[in-house]
């Protein structure tokens, strides 16, 4: 229900807004991309040729950096707050599906991501705005860049929230939700240790680092559109089936 | 507007509700009384959909619970016990997102909000932080938040517990002023509550309903009252003589000093021996010292079926 949805999403934007870790992960994001930033500056001066500056931006070990480890950050409070306090029952008891708390918590946190992005933006434009527009903005590269950083961010938080809906703790789901995550990214660098051609293109299939890649180099591939977004959907799916299963178990 | 057959509820360890069968009627106030660890939250969980039973049919507000779980919820107002709430919101903004929650739209969503924090009595705070508030201030948005959507039935656990007697005085209030229009199940374990509140109520321990009946028929179920007496005579004599009467159980003897002997005189179940045992005492030309009569109350009835 599109209503009930609107309105558990508007109080967990709210949760998420009230608590100290947003403000602490919109520095640390910010600080972290200024730093990037500048440090992609500086090689682009070094003569880098032939890539823009987003496309550094992307690859560099700090985006990820940040990905992985901020995501479950964001993420573990997500449901096992409400266990802990017992917040889950009035939630429950009111005429709510399951389907509509997980879609709207992981909408919320799926919007406090993209606002975490919204400073490295800002630095482009700066960019673009004092060295006179020497490079033109290159728009497919820039919007297929971030479009991959929110097909991954939304797989990535599936897993965070799945991870948050199984403990009361949330510690354990942070940590949870970062081995997945951090699990499924070193996947990417199995590629350097095999000669298996299959294994190889199975990893390049779900290598995340060859995504980006692709994607800030203004290469379209529907396929890693598609493994992220069934991806979030699995994801989302045993998230509801958790959180009956939780209510079958007690 | 609850009908409960057989029902059970078993966690991973151990059955909490063992086959339980009540019914609660359109404009009762019924007291859910057992001691703690007796199964009442397991059993408010399951009415509220929260929790499924293991097995038995459940009907509430005229509607199957299993299928249909959602209408059922729109229909009722529940208070979990220790009454968790989002200590980052305000009072207001709190009830309002509940009411939203709960399907109230538009115009009659700020009516009903105010009307509800108004008859809780905390319109005076309700811009404060819920986390800022004392315990009874929390008791009562708890109770607005079970009241918003005008609910025909509300569920209560434990509404008192954890409070002072001044706020436990305010919100027993509170609760017999909204048991005036609508239906109510609450639990406790204090017995001068369902007293105060109640027209009937449901003994449960151990997962066993051990009684359910007005107050005053719980009353006397168990026994009559007791009658202590203070005579001059003989304990022994006394005793003998009192419990050779017809209808008196049973007799006991409290203390003995100066030639008096204090005694307490139980009735048999239902029977009230208060005018036998004065015209013995009139009869043996004893001397009186005290002829007061105890009516049986609920701590005693309580205590009978729930002890080991
Ligand atoms: N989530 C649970 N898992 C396992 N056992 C539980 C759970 N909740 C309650 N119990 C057990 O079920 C019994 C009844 O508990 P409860 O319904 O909370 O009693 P009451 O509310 O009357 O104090 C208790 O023995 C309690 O330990
Ligand atoms: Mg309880």
């Amino acid at each position: 229900m599109i209503r009930t949805i609107l309105v558990q999403t508007k109080r967990e934007l709210g949760a998420i807004l009230f608590s100290p870790i947003a403000y602490v992960l919109l520095t640390c994001f910010a600080l972290l991309h200024g730093f990037s930033f500048t440090l992609c500056v500086e090689a682009m001066q070094q003569g880098v040729k032939n890539v823009t500056i987003m496309f550094i931006f992307f690859n560099w070990f700090f985006f990820w950096f940040a990905l992985i480890l901020f995501v479950p950050i964001l993420t573990m409070r997500l449901f096992s707050e409400e266990f802990k306090s017992g917040t889950v029952e009035p939630l429950l008891t009111a005429p709510v599906s399951e389907w509509d708390v997980v879609i709207a918590k992981f909408t919320a946190a799926f919007l406090f991501y993209v606002l975490l992005w919204v400073p490295s933006a800002l630095f482009y434009t700066i960019y673009q705005f004092l060295t006179g527009h020497v490079t033109p903005v290159q728009w497919g590269p820039l919007f297929l860049g971030y479009a991959m950083v929110l097909l991954i961010g939304a797989f990535y938080i599936s897993i965070g929230l799945f991870a948050s809906s199984l403990t009361r703790n949330q510690v354990v789901a942070a940590v949870l939700a970062f081995a997945g995550i951090a699990l499924l990214f070193f996947c990417s660098f199995l590629g350097f240790f095999t000669v298996n051609p299959q294994l190889e293109e199975l990893v390049n299939y779900i290598s995340s680092l060859n995504h980006m890649r692709l994607f800030a180099n203004g290469t379209f591939d529907s396929r890693p559109v598609i493994l992220y977004l069934s991806g979030a959907v699995l994801f989302l799916f045993l998230t509801e089936r958790a959180l009956a299963g939780r209510r079958l178990k007690n | 507007m609850i009908d409960v057959k057989n029902l059970v509820k078993k966690y991973a360890g151990q059955t909490a509700v063992q086959g339980i069968s009540f019914a609660v009627n359109r404009g009762e106030v019924v007291g859910f009384l057992g001691p703690n660890g007796a199964g009442k939250s397991t059993t408010m969980r399951i009415l509220t959909g929260f929790l499924p039973a293991t097995s038995g049919e459940v009907s509430v507000a005229g509607l199957d619970l299993l299928e249909n779980s959602r209408e059922v919820r729109r229909k009722v107002g529940y208070m979990p016990e220790n009454v968790p709430l989002y200590m980052d919101m305000r009072v207001r903004e709190y009830v309002e997102y509940r009411a939203a929650l709960k399907g109230i739209r538009g115009r009659g969503l700020r009516n009903r909000v105010s009307d509800a924090l108004a008859r809780c009595g905390i319109t005076d705070v309700s811009r404060k932080m819920i986390g800022a508030l004392s315990r009874g201030y929390r008791q009562r948005v708890g109770l607005a938040d079970a009241i918003v959507h005008e609910p025909e039935l509300l569920i209560l656990d434990e509404p008192t517990a954890g409070l002072d007697p001044n706020q436990i005085r305010a919100v027993r209030d509170l609760i017999k002023e909204l048991g005036k229009d609508r239906t109510i199940l609450l639990s406790t374990h204090i017995l001068p509550e369902v007293e105060m509140v109640c027209s009937r109520a449901i003994i449960i321990n151990r997962g066993r309903i051990e009684a359910s009946d007005t107050l005053e028929n719980l009353s006397k179920r168990v026994r009559s009252g007791s009658l202590f007496l203070e005579l001059k005579v003989a304990g022994a004599e006394a005793k003998a003589a009192l419990e050779a009467l017809p209808d008196v159980g049973q007799v006991d003897i409290r203390g003995e000093a100066d030639g008096w002997v204090q005694l307490e005189c139980l009735a048999k179940p239902g029977k009230d021996v208060r005018r036998t045992v004065d015209e013995l005492i009139k009869d043996k030309r004893w001397p009186l010292g005290e002829f007061r009569y105890a009516k049986p109350t609920l701590e005693d009835v309580f205590v009978e079926l729930t002890q080991e």
